[in-house]
């Protein structure tokens, strides 16, 4: 029902709390559900990815959308600020990447059209969203990006276990300026390699004495893990931020996004791809 | 965690000195200082030598700031950056936007 400024429903504080506490639990829950949708499949690799707010709800967003042409779109990103006004852009953002996602062919103009869904409510917010997008060709091994102000992902060599940030590419952040165009870059990637995505509150989770976890901590677990399976490193990088913060509560959210590579032949077999 | 403004103006110029931590807590401490802002005024400059910390909301704030610049008419400056201030304005491409409206970094 809609109630204008005047209309203030009399309740009492205990029954307010009580509404907004069951409310943030329903927040939390359509969050939480299209955040963690399925994950597309292909043969000779996976891709995965995992959330945790560091409030209730957060404004950290990852999604993946497979292509009529047998790409996966992934794309990661982060809303300015925390809790429910981040959650509530987020929203708002996910929305936008799925409509531009099947109206686009490539991810530099998936970022563009964002951008030019976003930009004038973003504005009118005082707020902004940084984004990276990534097309994933199973039949190629070939991962096309473009950048809208995010922390680039890290690429691990697996056959070299060597790892490093994949080569830069720059782009204003979602809601910075009208009318954006965003370069892309691509990589190859070969049996074992590792892509991995993440929002920055990895590596500025903090333990109690205030030391930040840090990339170089980020890195180094990656290349430890890297031998496994996409969630099994997830959990190793979930395991390793717990046991260095020791479960103190975090300020930002904590998400990451995984492509890891087994194999050389690789085919979409499932889900949400559009209907032909 | 606080942040502390100092305002110096002279002339037609303003710089805020902005010490601590500028985050969600407390970058609502800055709108006042813009709202301020009249129009005869001609730069705003950002000094962040003395800032510790900035989150995304923080960096939100300025580029509120350098959007307010082109209604109000005047030219938004940073002096003071660090390193790993730096970093993060160039990799959100904060530097991009202040260029588009005609900012400048020191």
């Amino acid at each position: 029902m809609f109630q204008d400024k005047l209309s203030v429903p009399h309740v009492s504080g205990k029954a307010m709390d009580q509404t907004l506490q069951r409310e943030i639990k329903l927040a939390r829950n359509i969050q939480s559900t299209l955040l963690n949708g399925q994950a597309p499949d292909f043969q000779g690799g996976k891709v995965s990815g995992t959330s945790m707010p560091a409030r209730l709800i957060g404004g950290d967003y990852y999604d993946f959308y497979p292509l009529v042409n047998g790409k996966i779109r992934i794309v990661i990103g982060d809303v300015m600020g925390k809790g429910i006004p981040a959650a509530m852009l987020m929203i708002l953002t996910r929305g936008a990447f799925r409509s531009a996602a099947q109206s686009t062919q490539n991810p530099g103009e998936t970022l563009a059209a964002m951008n030019r869904a976003l930009y004038k409510d973003l504005r009118a917010l005082g707020s902004f969203v940084t984004l990276f997008c990534a097309d994933w060709d199973p039949e190629t091994f070939q991962l096309t990006y473009a950048n809208a102000g995010h922390n680039p992902p890290l690429y691990l060599n697996g056959q070299k276990g060597v790892i490093e940030t994949v080569p830069k590419v720059s782009g204003v952040m979602v809601g910075g300026l009208p009318d954006q165009s965003y370069e892309e870059r691509a990589i190859v990637l070969e049996k074992n390699d590792m892509v991995f995505f993440y929002t920055d509150g990895i590596v500025e989770a903090q333990n109690d004495k205030g030391e930040q976890y840090q990339l170089e901590r980020l890195m180094s677990t990656l290349t430890e893990y890297g031998e496994k399976g996409a969630e099994e490193i997830e959990r190793e990088v979930m395991g390793s931020i717990r046991a260095f913060t020791e479960e103190v509560p975090q300020k930002d959210d904590i998400t990451m996004v995984l492509l890891k590579i087994n194999a050389d032949q690789s085919d979409i077999t499932s889900l949400n791809s559009p209907l032909l | 965690m606080e942040l502390t403004i100092e305002k110096v103006e002279k002339d037609s110029s303003v710089v805020l000195y902005l010490k601590g931590i500028l985050d969600i807590t407390t970058t609502k401490q800055i709108d006042p200082y813009l709202e301020e802002i009249s129009s005869r005024m001609e730069s705003l400059t950002f000094d962040f030598s003395e800032l510790e910390l900035m989150d995304s909301t923080g960096i939100g704030s300025i580029m509120n700031a350098i959007h307010m610049s082109q209604e109000k008419q005047f030219q938004v400056k940073f002096q003071g950056v660090n390193e790993l201030t730096h970093e993060v304005f160039e990799m959100v491409g904060l530097y991009k936007v202040l260029e588009a409206l005609k900012g400048e970094a020191i």
